[in-house]
């Protein structure tokens, strides 16, 4: 690691420290991104709908798996391990973490990810109206932003890092992140709208394709240049190049997959069902999205943890409130 | 903050913002073309009087699309009953098309009255929709508004029956394997409401809902007949299936007093009859030579 550690910080993060519970976290993080690609594969398969009900399906706790079933059900049991292992993690961290933050945020992800099991059961109740459909899509990179979190809180490495000294150059490096991290937030929302916009046999609607369209150079230039700042300001600290140089070629990549998953969505229309290359390259490129949100966020972090803090900033924290 | 670090966070957040108002706003149309909906007039007299028909033949021109192979492994019993199963959506035969929902969209009896305006007996018959080979037969079909559809499942396995209609109410309903019957009515005049089954997407069919009893889907032969309708003059339209929400040719056609009026369409490469296609939503963005065939 190149940021240095002091015996300090040491010290902390070994009174801190709990192995168990990092790797659990990553458990639950890694979870939600699985859970994150089956509702992918729900929506390119259209299979939202394959039974009325919920939370059983077709009346049975366990029916055939056959058909569009397959993915509806098979969302349904990953969705139901993933809360079962936040409701693991909110009573681990309750008894192992010291910190009374990580455990507000625990209690926050267990109340997130139960928010969006009723959301996924409003969309079947409902018969997928756009809204709900989009909301169910965000609230879960919202929840995989909260789980990745926690993974990071409770990491050695988070716990280890010492302040740098200053800031090198401008605009701070806190701000850029937190910039990217809001601007690929937004873009996600705009890929869940436009996603359940219109099933696999109808053309997408262009004012979304646009928008995000837009919103790619959006988060090109937000994260861009966020990561490039942070690779040419802390050359040799890994602990902030790393997460850059993912999410860097992690957006290289999401673009890439962004066109392709558009040019194959374009055929669909024409074909008699939901097919591959459509599926997996849009399934791809969700899963991309959130990886790219992900990486940011540990970017975001990280900045924050061993970045002191802009001058502005420091004044106006220091600032008395006014009523 | 300094100036440069405003600069960047204003061009971010202004590009997002632009990309989120553009979302928000120009949605695609709404608006429903084709379909002449409404609940039944109250207080309509039925009509008593002379009849004629409207008959014709429905052809394709050009060399129609070759239908394309379906993939029924994601369910063994699909897979085992159908095999072989191809799309349908344009089923041509010596130049004859099939699966034309013909029907009388508006008009004007003789002596001045709508034919919207006479009260239509429902019929007491059920129409029937059945799922065979994990394929729905008919593919095309029409009923009155009220009249019961009779919907039954002859595979080995289930099927979800889910109906999207812009003004009638949608539903999804799961049909196992010998299950009885569902029956259903639609209450509100819709053309044409699309059909799916969510555990076999390739699935559909196109029920046409009409308040009055002059409609037709058009035969192996391309050929219709709609019986018993009123001397006047119509407004007659023919409905294929096609892009997102199927292709329609209007004809003015005149029915005289217990004669026979003919309604010839040509759908194709230019077919020259009024068209008019029944999209629904923004076209999407298309590049050339994709996503083409």
């Amino acid at each position: 690691m190149g940021v240095s550690r002091d015996p300090e910080n040491t010290d902390r993060s070994e009174f801190l420290m709990n192995k168990g519970l990092n790797r659990f976290a990553i458990l639950v993080a890694c979870a939600t991104f699985f859970l994150i690609i089956a509702g992918a594969l729900v929506t390119s398969n259209d299979a939202g709908l394959a039974t009325p009900d919920w939370p059983t399906s077709n009346g049975l706790l366990f029916p055939e798996m056959v058909g569009n079933l397959f993915w509806e059900h098979g969302h349904r049991m990953v969705a139901t391990t993933v809360g079962l292992l936040t409701i693991g993690l909110a009573v681990y961290v309750r008894f192992k973490e010291k910190r009374m933050w990580i455990w507000k945020l625990s209690f926050f992800a267990l109340l997130t990810v139960i928010a969006q099991g009723l959301l996924g059961a409003l969309t079947v109740k409902m018969m997928l109206p756009l809204g709900v459909s989009a909301a169910h899509g965000t609230l879960a990179q919202l929840f995989f932003c909260t789980t990745v979190s926690l993974a990071v809180f409770t990491s050695r490495s988070w716990m280890e890092a010492r302040v740098l000294p200053e800031e090198k150059g401008m605009p701070p490096l806190r701000w850029l992140c937190t910039t990217a991290l809001v601007t690929i937030f937004l873009q996600l929302i705009l890929g869940a709208t436009l996603r359940h916009s219109a099933t696999w046999d109808h053309h997408l609607p262009v004012h979304l394709v646009l928008a995000h369209v837009g919103g790619a150079f959006a988060v090109t230039l937000a994260l861009g240049g966020a990561a490039v700042s942070v690779l040419r300001r802390h050359k040799g600290e890994t602990f902030l190049t790393r997460p850059a140089t993912i999410a860097l070629v992690l957006l290289v990549v999401q673009l890439f997959l962004g066109v392709a998953a558009y040019l194959t969505r374009l055929a669909s229309p024409n074909e008699p069902q939901p097919l591959n290359p459509m599926i997996s390259i849009t399934v791809a490129h969700v899963a991309c999205g959130a990886l790219v949100f992900a990486t940011t966020i540990v970017l975001t972090l990280r900045t924050f943890r061993v970045l002191p803090a802009s001058e502005a900033a420091m004044e106006m924290a220091a600032r008395p409130q006014e009523s | 903050m300094n100036k440069q670090t405003k600069v960047w966070l204003v061009l971010s957040i202004a590009l997002s913002l632009l990309a989120l108002g553009s979302a928000c706003g120009g949605g695609g149309t709404t608006t429903n073309s084709p379909s002449s909906g409404g609940d039944a007039t109250a207080a309509a007299a039925p009509y008593s009087g002379p009849t004629g028909t409207i008959s014709g033949v429905v052809t394709f021109n050009g060399t129609p699309p070759a239908p394309k192979k379906i993939d029924t492994t994601a369910d063994a019993a699909c897979a085992k009953a159908n095999p072989n199963l191809v799309t349908d959506d344009t089923m041509v035969k010596d130049g004859k098309l099939q699966n034309v929902f013909v029907y009388i969209k508006d008009g004007t009896v003789e002596g001045g009255k709508k034919i919207g305006d006479y009260q239509w007996s429902t019929p007491t018959t059920a129409v029937q929709l059945d799922q065979k080979g994990c394929h729905y037969a008919p593919h095309v079909l029409g009923l009155q508004t009220n009249q019961k559809l009779s919907i039954t499942n002859s595979d080995q396995t289930q099927h979800n029956i889910h109906p999207t209609p812009k003004l009638n109410q949608e539903w999804n309903q799961t049909q196992a394997n010998g299950a009885p019957p569902i029956e259903k009515t639609f209450t509100r005049a819709e053309t044409l409401i699309p059909v799916k089954c969510n555990q076999h997407p390739w699935m559909k069919a196109y029920i046409g809902v009409l308040k009055t009893p002059f409609f037709k889907v058009s035969g192996e032969d391309g050929s219709y007949t709609i019986q018993g309708v009123p001397p006047g003059k119509y407004t007659v339209v023919a409905w294929r299936e096609g892009g997102a929400n199927g292709t329609e040719k209007t004809m003015e056609v005149t029915v005289p007093a217990s004669g026979a009026a003919k309604a010839d369409f040509a759908f194709g490469e230019g077919a020259t009859t009024s068209n008019k296609p029944s999209l629904q939503m923004m076209p999407a963005l298309e590049l050339p030579a994709i996503g083409k065939h």
